[in-house]
């Protein structure tokens, strides 16, 4: 009888195709703005994330995320170092500062110094240049947004002579870097250098970043420096969603997306149950006769089920694979620049879809189940 | 010729209210023999219908039995009651009510499949059948591409494709031009009629009373004629 | 069914490799968040001082008899520079010399003033001589009236006469000479000497340069050479104060230079400054300002295998206090 319920559901072109649209279209709402909202939201965390070499991070007792913080004195490194269970640990400073371009036009970019033997603090990956570059003198890399924000398409980017407080730079690399959440311009630098482009106050270090040796659990390690030294001491992991929870707690976007979610669900369930309902109203007839004839309700709503099944299957492949192609073919916006679907989100979506589907399903089902057979002689 | 459906003393009652309720039979007590086209005649909302429909096993009576081939189908469970449905009886019904979206072939097929028999194989037995009340060259078909009497038999070769023991019509050539409705029954009596099988037919259509074995008429839920030829108010 | 229908096996075909190539790309763009090592080994605790622990501090290489600033002593244009930086020097040894032209005048002119004074003395001398002959020759004429009293009177007054000439003279010869000493001590000053054997380490002056005696303005001028002893080479370790009291003062630290993590050098303990001094900026801002204090020890270099260069900065780890029970015990046995 599967066949006969898949024949009857694509026997009605219109209503099919407005099924699929309502599942494709609500799968696509859901799992495109929950991914736009988790990416979002993560732009407070990749500053932490792009870092690979740093399994703690250690600041000042009052710093909240990489962009809230205070610095600390420098002896804070030599502290930290101190701790056992650090296999190694290096400076970084993060400051803000004003540029000037070539081109005379003042703008404001992030300046991150890293430590000056290891480079520890740099991005994974650079999109041009050697990381070695960065031991010259003078040498920035910028981020590759950042460089479209700056330049020009057409313009030499490396090579190009800045100037920050006064000092030269010159930049020698492009950083593969994701922006962050303020998507200012971020210019990565030697510790010994970004102390000479910031403009100074007493104490410069802002964090010292940490790798556990083999022997301790970053978590270990974490209580250990807080014990020791008095500074705050949090795990690559946590201060990435500090970062996270920082925007969510102080913006308005995870309720902007929430609403959209929801809405999408609601404008899923609604497309969805409506017009399964009104399949299945305008076949009640043909349910009424299959009763009257003698198909057990088990076998009606097997009926059912499967095409319900098979909506939520076709509608979730066709949504999921828009959803996922958008953010494919639009990986080269700055807008969507490392942005990526968790796999979690088709996971979460297609429960979502299950949900909606079995809904109405169930909704279309009882009018069935309700039918008289009797009612076909009428 | 025997007794192949007995009904006892048959009462329904359709609620109005949460108090009040309506009777529509008053204690039918009837007899179906097999090998015989009966008619169920009767004005509108007579009872006729919801005589048949009890007799066919859908609708619960208030009071009384139906003894179809010795089983008393209300004493059954639901399950055994819709499984005995469809092993024994046929339904043709007013407005066909066939699947949209199925051949001709596959829709007569239909009781055959409910039983879990593959596709090709109900196509193939459906095809058989269509054959046999000559509309082989449609089974391809689907029933908005055939005419009126062209789906009435597919509902017949539906109906008959099990080969109950007991065929139920309800108003079978109500939707049809003369013509079609007279070949349709003509039909219905040459190839439904067997000696182990009951015909019961609903009907008012006076165009083809003369092709009755046995004339029942209700009126107000009880019978006021059986016999072999009309009532005299017709 | 022999046609493919659209609806029923396309399309779940199509939405079935939908899924799938979704899936593919969900999987493969998952951002990468593993953890690497860094491509240049950075500093780590040394694996001696794993049991004890370690107190990690930053440190400069500087040489054992720590930077010798050399001045002049007289300021003036250079015209000789005797050494090159990287010179082994002994002491006593002339590095540099101020332009010497007025004060070498200055001793040929005393000298000569010695040289006439020598024959003005002499030709005294030669007067008293004369004198003394005359007054001997005129006291031995015992016939008083061959030669009167006058004349004897007055040959004696020569002789005192010429005496005293003479030690007038004398004088004036010696002031001459001192004169000549001390020109020759000022010419001798021109040049400066290394005060002990170093090394030359800096050179900042150069031959038609002008070295200016004493501290330069505003005491922040370059010293014109900078020497020190370079066998051994000694680490100036600056431990943060919060973490002295963790410190093991004597053990041996272990060093490696920025950018050389990978190569661990011991070092032997010297000797601790016995004054906490504020935080010497290394990180190059001249403003900057800190409230951190340090404890400095000194650690020499063993004699080879580091290759360090005079300020140079490390990384240097110092084994902490390990056992923590002993320290209990020795506070309880101060109750």
């Amino acid at each position: 009888m599967g066949w006969i319920a898949l024949r009857m559901l694509t026997g009605d072109r219109v209503k099919l195709i407005g099924l699929l649209f309502g599942v494709a279209f609500s799968t696509l709402l859901i799992s495109q703005q929950l991914t736009i909202f988790v990416n979002l939201i993560m732009r407070g965390a990749v500053a932490v994330q792009e870092v690979s070499t740093a399994d703690v991070w250690v600041m000042d007792p009052s710093s909240r995320t990489i962009d809230v913080f205070a610095p600390m004195p420098s002896t804070a490194l030599e502290r930290v170092r101190g701790v056992d269970g650090v296999a190694y640990a290096s400076p970084m400073l993060r400051s803000n500062a004003v540029v000037r371009t070539p081109s005379g036009d003042l703008e404001g970019v992030n300046i991150v110094g890293v430590d000056d033997a290891t480079l520890i603090g740099l991005p994974r990956r650079m999109a041009e240049g050697d990381r070695q570059a960065l031991a010259e003198p003078d040498s920035v890399f910028i981020d590759d947004t950042g460089s479209r924000k700056l330049f020009a398409e057409d313009e030499q980017v490396i090579g190009t002579r800045l100037e920050l407080n006064d000092q030269r730079a010159v930049i020698r690399g492009i950083a593969d870097a994701v922006p962050t959440f303020t998507s200012q311009v971020i210019l990565y630098t030697r510790y010994s250098n970004a102390l000479r482009y910031a403009p100074g106050t007493r104490n410069r270090l802002s964090f010292v970043l940490v790798r556990s040796d083999s022997d301790h659990t970053p978590e270990e390690l974490v209580a250990a420096i807080e014990s020791e030294t008095g500074l705050r001491a949090r795990t690559a992991e946590d201060f990435a969603n500090d970062g996270l929870w920082f925007i969510i707690e102080n913006t308005g976007i995870p309720v902007n997306f929430g609403i959209t979610v929801v809405l999408g669900f609601i404008v899923g369930v609604a497309i969805v149950g409506l017009t399964f309902t009104l399949f299945i109203r305008d076949n009640i007839k043909q349910f009424g006769a299959l009763k009257a004839i003698g198909v057990t309700n088990a076998k009606i709503r097997s009926m059912v089920a499967i095409q319900a099944g098979f909506v939520g299957l076709v509608g979730y492949g066709i949504g999921i694979f828009v959803a996922e192609m958008f953010f494919i073919l639009n990986s080269g916006v700055d807008t969507f620049k490392g942005f990526y679907m968790p796999w979690q989100i088709p996971l979460l979506t297609a429960v979502v879809t299950l949900v909606m589907i079995m809904l109405t399903g169930f909704l279309a089902l009882r009018s069935v189940l309700k039918t008289e057979p009797a009612e076909v002689f009428r | 010729m025997s007794v192949g459906i007995a009904v006892e003393n048959i009462v329904k009652e359709f609620p109005i209210t949460k108090e009040e309720s309506i009777r529509v039979l008053h204690g039918i007590d009837l007899e179906i023999n097999t090998g015989e086209l009966t008619y169920l005649i009767g004005e509108s909302g007579s009872g006729k219908t919801t005589l048949i429909s009890i007799i066919a096993g859908i609708l619960f009576p208030t009071e009384g039995r139906v003894n179809i081939f010795g089983t008393d189908i209300y004493d059954l469970t639901d399950t055994e009651l819709v499984n005995f449905r469809l092993d024994n009886i046929g339904f043709i019904f007013q407005q066909y009510n066939l699947l949209p979206a199925l051949t001709a072939a596959e829709n007569a097929a239909v009781p055959l499949y409910a039983n879990g028999i593959a596709r090709e194989e109900g196509v193939e037995r459906g095809k058989a059948i269509l054959d046999a009340l000559n509309i082989a060259d449609q089974c391809e078909k689907l029933p908005r591409q055939l005419s009126g009497g062209q789906q009435q038999r597919v509902a017949i070769a539906r109906a008959l494709i099990h080969e109950p023991r007991i065929v139920v019509c309800d108003e079978p050539t109500a939707a049809l031009d003369a013509g079609s409705g007279r070949r349709v029954m003509d039909l219905l009596r040459e190839v439904a009629l067997a000696p182990d099988r009951a015909v019961i037919i609903v009907t008012h259509d006076n165009r083809v009373f003369d092709l009755a074995d046995r004339i029942i008429e209700i009126e107000d839920g009880r019978i006021t004629h059986d016999g072999k030829e009309l009532p005299d108010a017709h | 069914m022999k046609n493919l229908s659209f609806s029923r096996q396309i399309l779940p075909i199509l939405a079935i490799a939908g899924i799938v190539i979704a899936a593919i790309f969900i999987f493969a763009n998952l951002p990468d968040r593993t953890m690497t090592d860094p491509m240049i080994e950075p500093p780590r605790s040394p694996d001696a001082q794993s049991t004890t622990g370690t107190v990690a501090g930053t440190g400069v290489v500087e040489p054992s008899s720590e930077e010798i600033e050399i001045g002049a002593h007289i300021s003036g244009v250079v015209d000789q520079v005797y050494v090159a930086p990287g010179d082994l020097v002994t002491q006593g040894q002339p590095l540099f010399r101020v332009d010497t032209r007025d004060v070498r005048a200055r001793v040929n002119e005393a000298g000569a003033r010695v040289a006439s004074l020598r024959q003005t003395v002499a030709s005294a001398q030669t007067s008293l001589r004369v004198a003394n002959e005359q007054l001997a020759l005129y006291a031995g004429v015992e016939d008083s009236r061959a030669i009167s009293d006058q004349e004897v009177i007055e040959r004696r007054g020569a002789r005192d006469t010429a005496r005293a000439q003479l030690a007038v003279a004398q004088a004036q010869y010696r002031e001459a000479q001192a004169a000549l000493a001390s020109a020759r001590t000022q010419l001798e000053r021109h040049t400066v000497r290394a005060p002990q054997t170093a090394t030359v380490l800096q050179l900042n002056i150069r031959t038609g340069e002008f070295a200016n005696a004493g501290p330069g303005m505003g005491g922040s001028s370059e010293p014109l050479i900078v020497m020190g002893v370079t066998e051994p080479l000694y680490v100036r370790v600056s431990i943060d104060e919060n973490e002295i009291e963790r410190l093991d003062i004597g053990a041996p630290a272990i060093v490696s230079a920025r950018g050389d993590a990978a190569r661990q050098v011991e070092a032997r303990y010297v000797r601790t400054e016995p004054l906490v001094v504020p935080k010497t900026s290394l990180t190059n801002a001249a403003t900057e300002l800190v409230d951190v204090r340090v404890l400095e020890l000194l650690y020499a270099l063993p004699g080879q295998g580091h290759s360090m260069f005079v300020g140079q900065q490390v990384d240097a780890f110092v084994p902490a206090q390990g056992d923590e029970e002993d320290e209990s015990e020795g506070e309880g046995a101060d109750e």
